[in-house]
């Protein structure tokens, strides 16, 4: 399959040959995180891992500015024909890395495509369709005024529709989107975006290129090799930095962030994060917690400001709620409830008080000490006489054992993909709806058809005031049914080099927009 | 044999074992040091502030607490705590305990194998002996450390960690000990070779003692000195293994840390600030090894016929 791809890339260099390319794009780019991508069809799974390497090879139609405003890329404009609809202008004459021109019918595919899609069918939700005008103009129609329209534009990234499109030799569907699979998708690829994908080996190492026929001349990026290894051990993966090993590097542990800030030749860039770090509670695997007042216990048991302060070193904020500060369902009034004997004294109530064993999974590579804070919560469910199993993954092999339900209590972290508090509910706290992909990610099978229709409501709720009234309202009501418990807002940190610059294509969602990195 | 044992403290004096040793500081100290850290770790629980192996215990605000002396440390731990606010001075004790019992665990199990299948192929020679012999060479060559990765790995998905944690300690004396028998197998071999040609050997045959008997009875006790110094080595090589199995995650689980995992357990942090976590350990495990080698070393000198008769 490399061999195919190499040919293929090959093949495209010859083609694309005569055209001059646009910025000196010389400069080479060794960066590590703390894994690689788990396959290369950026509709097989919802997960930031997979964003960020949809904007490296992939263009959305418009993206996130780093103040949370948009900025076209693909589509150069739009406009609001009605209140269900809004009408595109597709930017003309980008190329795929096929070679193929991107038309309004590669964006009615990805559209087609991320309806079928497991993870993404619950997003693209409130869409009825997209109607195709002509070859540079189509429509996103919904069914009711949705007032999330252009956050969620943001995540179409459009796909090569030729490329993707028939059989392959063994006979299968090229579009097929598989979880964990070999589909065609899952190993080739062809996007617009900055670079493409010369190697891949799956947890060693991946190799970009930058795309000599990139249709966007203004970029000020200038790297035309990035080579991403991932490293897994926080403290190898700051040696790797500090040790010239590698010039850019992410997520940073909070341990370590003085020593690179003391460090000459680095530049650190933190910022306060809005993606929420859970557990669920497996109701339909464990009877106790289908009783609140287990659930509740298990909260009162979990001190979420000595994860924050003591596993976090501070670098992160203690969560009693899903909806970060300054997103519209933030509730104020919920706080952090850490009470052993409280929690104590409702196991005993719930007639548990001699506990029971559970079984807990981690992953160990994808949220910043993520098995650190899985073991300190183990510790603090014995108090309560819950014993735990606690087994830790690296993510490649968390996803499937997540999506298979495997363990009682899970973990997860989620940032709103619509940078709203209604896109944490529908996939973390709806009852789980394979059809429409309510509750995709909702591993406590935490199930209340009236929170989930209160949120709905507020979907369709164009009052600002009306809609953040009813978002608290949810998030008061999960609090007090002790749906999930929430941990804290993980920060961020990304560390380089000094001569690369990092800190003008870094933002909140922590998708670095790699293809306008300038390195001196 | 009576009369034998009612001397055996004074032939014990009289020996040559007994007169090297009293004349040999390193021996003497490396003896001393072996004695109390297995006497610290036997008496482990009596000895320990804190049990490290209850959850319950341990308070996550404890956690990365300098060792005694040093800014911001509490006398309740002498030796600061880890990162999830075990106290280290209780683990490093319980810990030294599980890396013995597993070094001594797997040895004793390595020498009943490797002299059960060394005595047999040396003594009966021809086809037992090839097999056997194949058969080691076959697991010489892979790498103790793949075998147990891979015994512990599958022992691991099938049992589940909780079931594996409470068995962990003879998963790992059975793997270590079971991968690494080749060793004493192919020198009790040697010795039994070099044994069996001599004439007392031949005198118990034309007695018509039994093979069995004249291997165990006669051959055995000729050959136990090498298999002495061998063990003493393999003992040392044993808790470095269960260390580095550790630290790669398939040893001891993290609720019941040895010294390896606790070694794992401060990697993040020896960097940041927070060194005790990896090095207190890191000493103890070195010093423990570095004392059994020393009185391997010294064992081998003492056992060596050559500078022994010489």
């Amino acid at each position: 399959m490399k061999t195919l791809l190499t040919a293929f890339v090959g093949s495209m260099a010859l083609a694309t040959a005569p055209m001059a390319m646009s910025a000196e794009a010389n400069k080479e780019l060794k960066m590590a995180y703390d894994a690689d991508p788990v396959s290369l069809d950026i509709h097989e799974q919802l997960s930031g891992g997979m964003l960020q390497l949809s904007h490296m090879t992939f263009d959305p139609l418009i993206r996130w500015t780093k103040d949370l405003g948009f900025e076209p890329r693909l589509a150069k404009s739009w406009e609001r024909i009605d209140e269900n609809t809004m009408r595109f202008e597709l930017r003309e004459g980008v190329n795929f890395h096929s070679g193929n021109e991107l038309t309004a019918k590669d964006v009615k595919f990805t559209f087609d495509r991320l309806k079928q899609s497991q993870d993404y069918k619950a997003i693209f939700k409130p869409f009825s369709e997209l109607k195709v005008i002509d070859d540079y103009t189509f429509e996103l129609v919904t069914t009711e005024p949705y007032p999330l329209l252009l956050n969620t534009a943001t995540y179409i990234f459009p796909l090569d529709s030729e490329f993707y499109t028939g059989k392959t030799e063994s006979g299968k569907d090229k579009s097929a989107i598989t979880k964990h699979g070999n589909s065609f998708a899952s190993e080739n690829l062809s996007g617009t975006g900055p670079y493409v994908i010369t190697g891949r080996q799956q947890g060693v190492r991946v190799e970009f290129e930058r795309f000599d026929d990139y249709w966007d001349t203004e970029s000020p990026g200038n790297v035309g090799k990035i080579v991403l290894t991932p490293i897994k051990e926080n403290n190898t993966r700051v040696s790797a930095l500090l040790s010239g090993g590698v010039d850019f590097i992410a997520p940073v542990p909070p341990t370590d962030l003085e020593r690179i800030r003391r460090d000459k030749n680095s530049d650190l860039v933190t910022m306060s994060g809005t993606r929420i770090i859970l557990f669920h509670m497996n109701q339909d695997r464990v009877e106790a917690f289908k009783n609140p007042k287990v659930r509740e216990a298990i909260a009162y048991a979990i001190n979420q400001e000595g994860i924050a302060a003591k596993i976090m070193k501070g670098f992160a904020t203690p969560a009693a709620q899903m909806s970060p500060d300054g997103y519209q369902g933030h509730n104020d009034s919920l706080a952090p409830r850490f009470d052993v004997e409280k929690a104590q004294q409702l196991m005993k109530e719930a007639g548990y008080e001699d506990g029971f064993t559970i079984s807990m999974m981690a992953p160990n590579n994808r949220y910043v000490n993520d098995d650190k804070i899985a073991q300190a919560v183990a510790a603090m469910l014995a108090r309560i006489n819950i014993k735990v199993d606690l087994k830790t993954l690296p993510k490649a092999q968390y996803w499937p054992e997540y999506d298979a339900r495997a363990a009682d209590m899970m973990m997860i972290g989620w940032h709103a993909d619509t940078e709203d508090s209604a896109n944490f509910f529908e996939f973390l706290t709806f009852c789980p709806d394979a059809e429409s992909g309510d509750g995709q990610y909702n591993a406590g099978n935490y199930c209340n058809p009236d929170i989930d229709e209160l949120v709905n409501k507020a979907n369709v709720e164009t009052d600002l005031d009306k809609r953040t009234a009813m978002l608290k309202e949810v998030e008061q009501r999960l609090y007090d049914d002790a749906a999930f418990v929430p941990l804290h807002w993980q920060d961020l940190a990304w560390a380089s080099k000094k001569n690369v610059k990092i800190e003008p294509i870094l933002n909140v969602m922590n998708f670095p927009y790699l293809g306008d990195l300038v390195v001196e | 044999m009576t009369t034998a044992t009612l001397s055996r403290w004074d032939r014990f004096r009289e020996s040559f074992l007994w007169y090297s040793f009293k004349r040999d500081k390193v021996a003497i100290a490396s003896f001393i040091v072996l004695v109390s850290m297995v006497l610290a770790a036997i008496f482990a629980p009596l000895l320990a502030p804190a049990d490290p192996y209850d959850l319950a215990q341990i308070n996550i605000m404890n956690s990365e607490l300098p060792p005694v002396g040093l800014d911001g440390s509490d006398p309740a731990f002498p030796l600061g705590t880890d990162a999830q606010g075990r106290d280290l001075l209780s683990t490093i004790l319980y810990g030294t305990r599980v890396s013995l019992l597993i070094g001594f665990g797997a040895v004793v199990l390595q020498a009943a194998l490797g002299i059960l299948f060394g005595l047999l192929a040396g003594y009966l020679g021809g086809r037992v002996d090839s097999i056997l012999m194949r058969i080691a060479d076959v697991q010489l060559s892979f790498s103790t450390l793949m075998v147990a990765i891979i015994v512990g790995a599958v022992f691991k998905a099938s049992f589940g960690n909780l079931m594996f944690g409470e068995i962990a300690i003879y998963m790992l004396i059975f793997i270590i000990g079971v991968s690494e028998w080749p060793q004493i197998a192919r020198t009790v071999r040697a010795s039994v070779l070099a044994e069996k040609k001599k004439e007392y050997v031949d005198a118990a045959k034309v007695m018509g003692f039994r093979t069995r008997r004249i291997m165990f009875r006669h051959i055995l006790p000729n050959t136990l000195s090498p298999i002495f110094v061998i063990a003493t080595v393999q003992i040392a090589n044993a808790i470095i293994s269960e260390a580095a199995l550790s630290f790669l995650g398939l040893g001891m689980p993290e609720t019941q840390p040895s010294l390896g995992s606790l070694i794992k357990s401060g990697f993040d942090y020896i960097q940041s600030g927070s060194w005790w976590i990896t090095l207190i350990p890191g000493l103890v495990l070195v010093v423990l090894v570095l004392v059994i080698n020393l009185l391997g070393d010294w064992l081998r000198d003492v056992m060596n016929p050559r500078l022994y008769k010489g």
